[in-house]
């Protein structure tokens, strides 16, 4: 069964999310912030993870680029889901980039909160094919 | 130009007075007359001279007394005065000086040389005038786009937390929708606790707003400190037993009746104890005996003091340096963020401090020191 990772440090949408995840039919793996996250993507190779911005500990943004700039991981699907509008994060991307002359690709989808849970749900089976 | 500077002349010689002001009037400044004190100081309040020329030797309110209220009035000190009289001994000029005067002309004075001093003063004035304007304009500018930037940020972090509720709500209410047509009562289950709780955060929101814009001064009224304790820990007591949390209360007797606001003192304590709960329920350790220590102490005849500790799972560095900062939490979306900053914002009101000690792993101490009237001296409160 394919695994789902979603980090999150909102209890309540990483309990939703992992539901979403099994009712589509993957295993759901949970992570509250970056530092956790990492862990879980190198124990679980997950074949997709959802991704929260805003979080204590390690950000998404960190996260985001350390799974990016990782050849090992650097192919796994990224759905970022946050209340950060995507503006935001893009141009803290473009500014990291600039920054450290890197060239971070960009996430394979961006939500932004609220959004509607069946579309995460169809964008999660699409990504998964 | 058309700035012409407006001088007050004070003597109760009245031929001193009509002297200058007519050689003043004929080099174009405007003038003003007082003959005593007390004239003086009703002139300067009504038409806010540009430079005043004050004798000293002056029936009633004196030369002295005249300088000594305008240097020290925020709105009159910045006005430029020459002192003049036929003390020309150097102690007097010196008590002059002391006491603020800005120049010093003794008498019998030659009117050039008076005149000199009055057109330097009144350059003076001008110029210091024009920075001041510029400083208050710049520092109003600052002022406001301070406070749009802090409206800004907190209506973008208001707005972060909304949305992440709104997600939480619109899960919820998915949730239990493909339940009810699917047959799942698993998921109906979780959308309902999810729903809940989110409807939970968001009155705890409202609630924490409130009390975060609100700018009333502490209501002030006689209390016992250790009965405020008691009423908190009373009322967590249900919520620690549910996790296995023992509260220990360990109340100084020798804390009596004393002035607080008991309402916002109250807030505190809630606020810290619920706070070392959460510690507690959050720390992953196993095995462990988590306990809540509730402790009062009367810091000498001046202060009380309120300590509440926890051995649950503590903060790093980084989540410390962030504890004050408005919307900022650890509580995995249980907290709003404004809870320590409304307690500080009590505490800083009463005069008090609160300072913090944790160790990841090991658990936090919180101590809230305030300041207290006795309820004797009440009466002498503002």
């Amino acid at each position: 069964m394919k695994k789902v990772l979603v980090v999150d440090d909102d209890a309540d949408v990483t309990k939703l999310v992992s539901k979403l995840i099994e009712r589509a039919g993957y295993e759901a793996i949970v992570a509250k912030n970056g530092v956790e996250g990492m862990g879980k993507v190198r124990e679980d190779k997950p074949a997709l993870i959802i991704l929260d911005v805003v979080m204590p500990k390690q950000s998404g943004i960190r996260m985001y680029r350390e799974l990016k700039t990782d050849e090992l991981f650097k192919d796994i699907p990224v759905i970022m889901l946050s209340a950060i509008a995507p503006k935001s994060f893009f141009r803290s991307q473009q500014v990291l980039d600039e920054f450290r002359g890197q060239s971070v690709p960009q996430p394979e989808a961006y939500m932004e909160k609220p959004e509607e849970p069946e579309e995460l749900v169809e964008l999660m089976k699409k990504l998964l094919g | 130009m058309t700035y012409t500077a407006k001088i007050l002349v004070v003597d109760d010689d009245e031929d001193t007075v009509e002297l200058l002001t007519k050689r003043l009037s004929a080099e174009g400044y405007d003038t003003l007359e007082a003959f005593d004190g007390e004239q003086a100081l009703q002139k300067v309040d009504e038409y806010g001279p540009d430079v005043i020329i004050l004798d000293i030797k002056m029936p009633r309110i004196d030369g002295y007394e005249v300088c000594r209220r305008l240097k020290s009035s925020e709105d009159t000190r910045m006005i430029p005065i020459i002192m003049l009289t036929v003390k020309a001994k150097v102690p007097d000029k010196v008590k002059g000086l002391d006491i603020g005067a800005d120049d010093y002309i003794p008498k019998p004075f030659d009117y050039r040389e008076l005149s000199r001093r009055v057109r330097y003063w009144s350059t003076v004035k001008r110029e210091v005038e024009e920075r001041v304007g510029e400083i208050r304009r710049l520092e109003q500018e600052l002022i406001k786009s301070e406070r749009l930037a802090a409206i800004g940020q907190t209506v973008g972090s208001i707005a972060h937390y909304i949305k992440n509720v709104l997600f939480g709500l619109k899960g919820g209410v998915y949730l239990v929708n493909v339940a009810s047509k699917e047959h799942e009562p698993d998921s109906l289950q979780t959308g309902w606790e999810i729903m809940e709780r989110n409807i939970g955060r968001m009155s705890d929101l409202v609630l924490d707003l409130l009390e975060y814009s609100k700018d009333s001064e502490p209501e002030y009224e006689s209390c016992v400190p250790n009965e405020i304790a008691k009423k908190v820990c009373e009322g967590l007591s249900t919520k620690a037993g549910e996790h296995d949390i023992e509260i220990i209360m360990d109340l100084d007797p020798s804390l009596r009746e004393v002035v607080l606001d008991p309402k916002g003192i109250q807030q505190c304590l809630q606020n810290l104890v619920s706070n070392a709960i959460d510690a507690c329920i959050f720390d992953p350790s196993e095995g462990k005996k988590w306990a809540v220590h509730v402790l009062t102490m009367r810091e000498d005849d001046r202060a009380v003091g309120f300590e509440v500790s926890d051995n649950g799972c503590g903060m790093d560095e980084e989540i410390k340096g962030h504890l004050f900062r408005s919307f900022f939490t650890t509580k995995e979306g249980r907290g709003t963020g404004l809870g320590l900053l409304n307690t500080q914002k009590i505490v800083k009101q009463h005069g008090g401090t609160i300072t913090v000690d944790s160790e990841p792993q090991k658990g936090s101490t919180f101590i809230i020191r305030l300041p207290f009237r006795d309820v004797t001296t009440r009466g002498s409160m503002a």
